[in-house]
């Protein structure tokens, strides 16, 4: 058996500290005769929006990639990543595994995929070149976001959604052109945006950016059930729940590493000022969410989506779209 | 292998394939300038959000704009290109043949160009499908229907298709009739000259010129 | 494969197909051959992603730029003024095609589009003074890939966006080495019209009256530099964005040189279409190739080969350099940079290089791609502006500045102060 395997970014740990050694070494092992080749989206040169079209079509047997790259063409998968929810790993795990039957049936009936798991890279916080002193000082600022939901949500903060691409952003911030930008610490920590920023404000804006771990849906019927349950299996506990418990290590690693408050084991620590959440920020954040953006979501994707996060996803987060 | 046809017998033979080359680079033309001016416009978007963003309203989504104005105006330049005759081919041993051999290979290229451009039609037509079924729109606040842009770059592709596959008929006529001067105009390559005023008949003798250029160069 | 893609490169090169195309049809095979995979239902997305980018759009805003510029004269001017400042070396005009090429690169981001206008400019005056044709072209090709090291460059902000690097640093470091290599490029012209008199022309002498009064030909050039570069570094504009501001100056100013009217804004947009739709058929082509090479595996081929190679450090810098100068001949520079650099860049940070450094150095070899054949754009550039001529000339012509380049290889190797002396202390 051969499996055509396509990761998530090339350059972050997700990839190269759990999807390399699973897909290459760990299922081959367990699974005896079968011959794996990896490469990511971002080597291939291909957008992340297309990696689950292609899935859908064949093109590769498994693709993994951050579930908001695809909410063009299905925007109910917005609900798997609504922003602030989740202060820490545990309650992220638990919206996401609330929301995995969602997610099942989004990929089985939009991108003709198997769900083998959902793992999260860090949670995406707030870098500014600014002086804050909490959430409610990016209203007016000049804020650049990834992903549609955080975008509607600084906007209904107060903040202007500024389009820079990713590229761009640590020149932007430099310059001013963009006073703040929303980020995985430990991205932002690897691309030295703490030498072109101030502040950090560690709280998850962007959300979790969970990413999807998903086979080509006739490929996965085509297995044999015991084959089946060893991927099954072995995604869930060598790549999955690994992914899990260093995300929250990992978020509080790469804050003192950015800020200097406590021990950087991966290398140098930085002096960006660390903004401790403010009493109101959570108030202020749920009401924005519950007033304009969730609502907004709901119109866009009819009542019985709303309905089914409303049960699943809001009921674990303690919200109802009215 | 087939031979030159004598010069002086294309030039007093207007040949239809000439008029419908002329009329494919007229049109081409047109396109070509609805696609600068959508570039125009594109530069006028940015240098507004430029300037807006410093006094406190961007408009937010002009890179977005900026990708969906780059595909559609690449695929339409693309059948531009081609009746200028401009699309990069490596000419060293083309440049030393004669005119038979040179027709066939400016055949066997306009052959593959509209081979290339219909597979990557058709596969098109499946970026477009898929759009349309899922309703997909931009992961952007703009929240652009995706279908709108898509369409205008598909059928750029498209018509780049169409534009080769008329002028593979014209250079398979041409080679039939042993024409190689309209070959080369309907499938040569831009010899550095403007275009504009490459003969169709081989009438103009700046064409003539290089020729003779090109042979005592080497 | 690897022998499949090489020979099938070739062999569909040498049939004289275009060369995008030759890439498709390269890919088609692969797919066929190699790839249990439909790889080509793939395509479409591919072909739309890949064009689909608010980066690349750069490209048509500094070739339009320049398309104005000399659609206004004042690319003619600016060529004229250089040209009473530096004619009275051995090889005369030859050096203005090289400080021409220079100050364009200051304004442009574009290697080709450097090119393109100077090419545009100097070919018809090789042709009136009787300069040898090789040598004059060659020297503009080379000049020309100056744009993309000069700051500002589109290739440092695909690098800078590739390996999440600061492009302002990627800037900084850019300009030292990119005015040393012009500086080169001048001295081999030099040596060789020393050696041989005959192929660098008639030397002029130009009074100190005639240089001073050139000086006003330069401004307009001069104050678009700082438009657009100070709108970067104020925080007023993005690289991308600042493109754009260009084009915006360049109207203002042939508008002050009254040369602004329908008929040359039709002939500039036209310029600019023609050579951006003839760039990006190339460039599409090259992503797709990528992405089947990827997809059948060869990325992870060529991974394996350096890291088995199991060499020290500059060991393996030099066969990385190595590898870049062959693909070099063969691959378009962008996507040359866009398939390796995942592969090549965790290489060099792992080796304990400096990827600031080491993205100074690429562009060095992309570089030196734009000027080798088969696949050279700024080679085809320039012959394209010429009338008549064979193609060779240009390919010869360029030879001695490869050559230079690979000796700016070595500088850059030896002493990467050249290119972070800049970025360190501002
Ligand atoms: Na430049
Ligand atoms: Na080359």
């Amino acid at each position: 058996e051969t499996l055509s395997v396509v990761g998530s970014w090339s350059g972050l740990p997700l990839h190269k500290n759990y999807e390399q050694p699973f897909w290459t070494e760990k299922l081959p092992a367990a699974a005896g005769d079968l011959d794996v080749s990896l490469t990511t989206h971002d080597q291939m040169g291909i957008g992340g929006g297309d990696v689950f079209r292609m899935l859908g079509d064949g093109v590769f047997d498994v693709g993994m990639t951050v579930a908001d790259y695809a909410v063009a063409d299905t925007p109910a998968l917005e609900g798997l990543d609504v922003p602030m929810l989740a202060d820490d790993a545990d309650q992220a795990k638990k919206l996401v595994d609330a929301a995995r039957p969602l997610v099942d049936d989004i990929y089985k009936d939009v991108f003709n995929a198997k769900v083998l798991g959902v793992a999260p890279y860090p949670p995406q916080v707030v870098f500014c070149n600014a002086e804050i002193g909490s959430l409610e000082d990016l209203k007016g600022k000049k804020v650049r976001a990834s992903g549609r939901m955080t975008a509607k949500l600084l906007d209904a903060l107060g903040a202007e959604g500024v389009n820079v691409s990713f590229g761009e952003v640590p020149g932007a911030l430099q310059k001013g052109v963009v006073d703040c930008a929303v980020t995985g610490a430990g991205s932002g920590y690897s691309a030295g945006w703490w030498e072109v920023s101030t502040h950090l404000l560690p709280i998850p804006l962007g959300g979790w950016d969970p990413v999807v771990i998903a086979m080509n849906m006739d490929k996965w019927n085509s297995l044999s059930p015991e084959l089946q349950q060893t991927v099954q299996t072995g995604v869930d506990q060598d790549l999955v729940a690994p992914a899990w418990t260093a995300a929250q290590g990992a978020l509080e690693t790469d804050i003192a590493c950015l800020t200097g408050n406590g021990e950087c084991p991966v290398g140098d620590a930085h002096e960006m000022t660390l903004v401790e959440p403010a009493e109101g920020d959570v108030a202020t954040v749920r009401e924005a969410l519950t007033g304009t953006v969730l609502p907004d979501w709901s119109e866009r994707v009819g009542a019985e989506w709303t309905a089914r996060w409303n049960d699943t996803v809001g009921a674990a987060a303690g919200l109802t779209i009215e | 292998m087939i031979q030159p046809a004598p010069v002086p017998a294309a030039a007093s033979d207007p040949a239809p394939a000439g008029r419908t080359v002329l009329l494919l680079r007229r049109i081409n033309t047109g396109v070509a300038l609805s696609a600068g001016a959508l570039l125009m416009l594109t530069v006028a978007v940015t240098l507004y959000d430029v300037v807006a963003r410093r006094l406190g309203g961007s408009l937010g989504g002009t890179d977005e704009i900026s990708g969906y104005a780059m595909a559609i105006a690449t695929a339409w330049g693309l059948s531009y290109a081609l009746t200028e005759l401009v699309h990069v081919r490596i000419d060293l041993i083309r440049a030393r043949l004669t005119a038979g051999p040179r027709a066939l290979m400016d055949l066997l290229s306009i052959l593959t160009i509209a081979g290339v451009a219909m597979l990557v039609a058709v596969q098109g037509w499946g970026v477009l499908a898929k759009t349309f079924a899922h309703d997909a729109r931009a992961n952007t606040p703009l929240e652009t229907p995706l279908w709108i842009p898509q369409i205008l770059w598909w059928t750029g592709w498209l018509w780049f298709a169409l534009s080769a596959s008329i002028l593979s008929l014209v250079a398979l006529v041409a080679v039939a009739r042993r024409d190689p001067e309209a070959v080369a105009a309907a499938a040569g390559i831009d010899e550095g000259a403007e275009t504009a005023e490459l003969p169709l008949h081989g009438e103009d003798d700046h064409r003539d010129d290089s020729g003779a250029d090109r042979g005592t160069g080497q | 494969m690897i022998w499949f893609t090489t020979v099938g490169l070739l062999g569909l090169l040498a049939l004289s197909l275009p060369v995008g195309i030759v890439l498709f049809l390269l890919s088609v095979g692969l797919d066929v051959f190699f790839s249990p995979f439909p790889l080509m239902r793939g395509l479409g997305q591919v072909v739309w992603s890949s064009s689909n980018s608010a980066t690349l759009i750069a490209i048509p805003f500094f070739v339009l730029l320049g398309e104005v510029l000399v659609r206004s004269n004042v690319a003619q001017r600016t060529y004229a003024a250089l040209n009473t400042w530096v004619s009275w070396l051995p090889g005369g005009l030859t050096h203005a095609n090289i400080a021409t090429a220079t100050m364009f690169s200051a304004t442009s981001g574009s290697s080709v589009a450097t090119a393109a206008t100077v090419a545009t400019v100097a070919m018809p005056q090789a042709e009136k003074l009787g300069y040898d044709q090789r040598l004059f072209s060659g020297a503009i090709a080379a000049g020309g890939t100056l744009g993309i090291m000069i700051p500002p460059s589109i290739n440092l902000i695909v690098y800078g966006f590739l390996t999440e690097t600061s492009i302002p640093q990627l800037f900084l470091a850019g300009l030292l080495p990119g005015l040393l290599l012009a500086l080169l490029f001048m001295a081999v012209t030099v040596l060789i019209c020393m050696i041989r008199p005959e192929l660098g022309g008639p030397t002029a002498r130009s009074t100190w009256g005639e240089k001073l009064a050139s000086l006003k030909d330069l401004v307009p050039i001069f104050g678009l530099f700082l438009v657009v570069v100070g709108s970067i570094y104020a925080g007023l504009a993005t690289p991308t964005e600042a493109a754009a501001v260009g084009v915006g100056i360049a109207f203002l100013i042939a508008g002050m040189q009254r040369a602004l009217s329908l008929s040359m804004l039709r002939e500039a947009l036209l310029g600019t279409i023609r050579t951006t739709a003839m760039i990006m058929l190339v460039v599409i082509g090259a992503y797709v190739l990528n992405f089947v090479l990827t997809a059948a595996g060869v990325s992870r081929a060529l991974t394996n080969l350096l890291n088995g190679l199991g060499f020290e450090a500059l060991g393996m810098l030099l066969v990385i350099v190595l590898i870049y100068i062959v693909l070099g001949f063969f691959i378009e520079t962008l996507s040359l940079m866009v398939a390796t650099i995942p592969i090549v860049v965790p290489i060099i940070e792992q080796l304990g290089y400096d990827k600031v450094w080491f993205g100074i150095l690429m562009i060095l070899l992309v570089e030196m791609a734009l000027i080798t054949p088969p696949v050279g754009l700024n080679l085809y550039v320039v012959h394209s502006a010429r009338r008549g001529g064979s193609f060779s000339d240009v390919m010869v012509g360029a030879i001695p500045y490869v050559l230079a380049m690979l000796v700016m290889a070595g500088a850059l190797i030896a002493v990467p102060q050249i290119a972070l002396l800049l970025p360190s202390i501002l």
